[in-house]
């Protein structure tokens, strides 16, 4: 007992040094069976003091360790266990050492940095994770049997069930004619080739003609034929000839266009002085050419939302 | 609107004395504003009026109160089935001393004065008489006691009731063609207007209510030349006149133009007529009324205005369409203003 006592204290002395740390444990699935590329995984439960904090860059960074083992992922969960904290380390390498035969490869350990902040200043403990080892198996025999061909050392490829490509297919196809419908519908909506000729959007057929219309060199003649659009799409929507005096009764039968009374009114107006007045001159200044354009531009949007 | 131009003062000075001509003819005659507006029209564009409509809806008494208001000389002469042209024109009886005399007639009597000449009841009058009519309206001359006698101010105003069939002579087409109009009067539909007709005694004595409509309103004398100054201070544009022709030709080839009316062979519905003299007419009303709106330019709503009065009756039908004439040819003017592009 004597001669233990020394022994004792320096295990207490050292404990005294890690008091911080109270417990470093690894644990992993299982310590062989392991082949070439195969993941490793392992659990480091390390407990300390409450106040400790780890310092995670004293972690080790994912990426190569070795030759042969590359660290993939890194993960720490936190846990208060008893009066202590628990920090837990997820690790998982990988294996690339193309092994001959079977024989046990080391993992290197490390060591983590904990930190306590006080008022004081800060206290750091280190916890040292020990090495382990795992067992690793050759994929292959070291000399196999000879053979004639050299092709038939090599295995045959694994069957794979074959995918039945026909729902993706007929999906694709679905999806594809749902879409197609709604583009029609679109062009419908719009009066978009092949439905530009179609009745019932007076005033965006009337908008399209108007802008090829201000491309021409003649200003004046295309702004009488701008008028004569607008009036051709205003007879279409009433179904009969709309003249300027008609326009209450033309709102009445129509009142979707009721906010655009003011500019209906300014375009029938600056019409009957083109065709019946003074003439173009006089017309523009009721109208310019620009605002017919928005105000078909306006009837149009109200067209289809009516 | 363009004002008419300043120059034309005394345009504007005659559309104001014509207000005042309506204003005073629609306190005589109730509910009757758009009949009112159509003969004044009429009277500015120099035609001759025929009124048409049922018993006692007071055809005369617009005549009446139309006359008094223009002033001039005017004479009125109620058509019976055993008047003789030579009626009209002279008067024949025997003098006191026994021996026959022949003065001039009631169209002759007020000699070139004679501003309105009323003919009541015009279809009651035998052919004859209405031919005698068709040199008076369209020349405003008549041959007599081996002279010409003219009449540059003459307006015939004529009505006839619409339910009588018995003992009268349908207008000759030649007759009909040489009124400006023909005006439908119904009764007020205004209910405020029907109570003052029937419980306000003004209404009941009508020479009373004719009298007192002050006759000095218009100066009857220069309705001729005032006539001719509108015709020419009012312009028609290019757009006008071509929608003037689409129109008449939609009017008499319905077909062509593409009018469907519901249970009609449309392209043997129309016989003939609408005239050019009938259109001349319409654009001189249209222009009249151009003038009352206050334009010295034609739109096509002044063309709209008066087409049915001054073009429908000058439409003649395939004798199987004739009985359905009052419902067939409103329906052919509107639908001809449907159709015809304006501009």
């Amino acid at each position: 007992m004597r001669r233990l006592a020394p022994i004792l204290f320096l295990l207490c002395s050292s404990v005294a040094a890690q008091a911080q740390v109270r417990s470093v444990e690894v644990r992993t699935p299982r310590p062989f069976g392991y082949f070439l590329g195969d993941l490793v995984r392992a659990q480091v439960d390390i407990v300390v003091e409450p106040g400790f904090a780890l310092q995670s860059a004293s972690l080790p960074h994912p990426g190569a360790m070795a030759y042969w083992l590359d660290l993939r992922d890194i993960a720490v969960s936190d846990a208060s266990v008893g009066d202590g904290r628990r920090v837990r380390l997820d690790l998982t390498y990988q294996n690339f050492y193309a092994a001959l035969d079977a024989r046990a490869l080391e993992i290197p350990g490390f060591t983590v940095t904990f930190v306590s902040e006080s008022d004081r200043g800060a206290t750091t403990a280190k916890a040292q994770v020990p090495a382990w080892s795992f067992n690793i198996s050759p994929l292959r025999e070291v000399q196999p049997p000879a053979r004639a061909e050299p092709q038939s050392y090599m295995r045959p490829d694994g069957r794979v069930a074959a995918l039945d490509p026909q729902p993706l297919v007929l999906g694709g196809a679905g999806f594809a004619a749902m879409a197609l419908v709604a583009f029609a519908g679109l062009a419908w909506d719009r009066t978009w080739w092949p439905f530009a000729g179609r009745g019932g959007r007076a005033f965006a057929l009337c908008l399209r003609r108007l802008r090829t219309l201000f491309e021409r060199p003649d200003p004046d003649a295309a702004y009488g034929e701008g008028l004569l659009a607008l009036h051709r799409a205003l007879d279409e929507t009433d179904g009969r000839r709309v003249l300027a005096d008609d326009l209450p009764t033309f709102l009445a039968r129509h009142p979707a266009y009721r906010t655009e009374e003011r500019g209906l009114a300014a375009f029938l107006d600056a019409s009957r002085h083109t065709f019946f007045g003074s003439g173009p001159a006089a017309g523009t200044r009721l109208l310019a050419p620009s605002d017919l354009v928005s105000l078909t531009r306006r009837l149009a949007a109200i067209e289809r939302a009516s | 609107m363009n004002d008419i131009r300043s120059g034309d003062a005394m345009l504007t000075d005659w559309r104001e004395a014509a207000g005042r001509f309506e204003r005073t003819v629609r306190g005589a005659v109730l509910g009757q504003d758009r009949a009112i507006r159509l003969l004044t029209i009429a009277l500015f564009a120099r035609g001759h009026v025929l009124l048409e409509g049922d018993v006692g809806v007071g055809k005369t008494t617009l005549l009446r109160a139309v006359a008094r208001a223009l002033g001039g000389a005017y004479e009125r002469i109620e058509g019976t089935v055993d008047m003789m042209p030579s009626d009209l024109v002279y008067h024949i009886y025997l003098a006191d001393d026994g021996r026959p005399r022949v003065e001039p007639g009631p169209v002759l009597r007020q000699s070139e004065d004679l501003s309105i000449f009323f003919f009541n009841e015009i279809n009651r009058a035998r052919p004859q008489v209405h031919s005698l009519l068709l040199r008076l309206m369209a020349e405003r001359s008549l041959t007599a006691f081996n002279r010409e006698y003219r009449f540059p101010n003459l307006q015939v105003f004529a009505d006839r009731n619409r339910v009588e069939r018995e003992e009268t002579f349908e207008l000759p087409a030649a007759a009909r063609d040489r009124f400006m109009m023909e005006i439908g009067l119904d009764a007020p539909r205004d209910a405020e207007a029907r109570r003052a007709l029937v419980f306000d005694p003004r209404f009941h004595d009508t020479d009373a209510l004719i009298a007192g409509i002050d006759s000095g309103v218009l100066d009857h004398a220069a309705m001729a030349g005032i006539g001719a100054a509108i015709q020419h201070g009012i312009q028609a544009s290019p757009a006008i006149e071509a929608y003037v022709v689409g129109l008449w030709e939609a009017l008499v080839r319905p077909d062509e133009a593409g009018i469907r009316l519901p249970g009609i062979d449309m392209s043997a519905l129309i016989q003939g007529g609408a005239s050019p003299r009938g259109v001349a007419f319409l654009v001189r009303a249209a222009r009249v009324r151009a003038w009352l709106e206050g334009r010295d330019w034609l739109v096509p709503e002044d063309i709209r205005a008066i087409f049915p009065e001054v073009m429908a009756h000058r439409v003649f039908l395939e004798p199987i369409y004739e009985m359905r004439r009052s419902t067939i040819v409103p329906e052919l003017c509107r639908a001809v203003f449907d159709t015809v592009p304006a501009p």
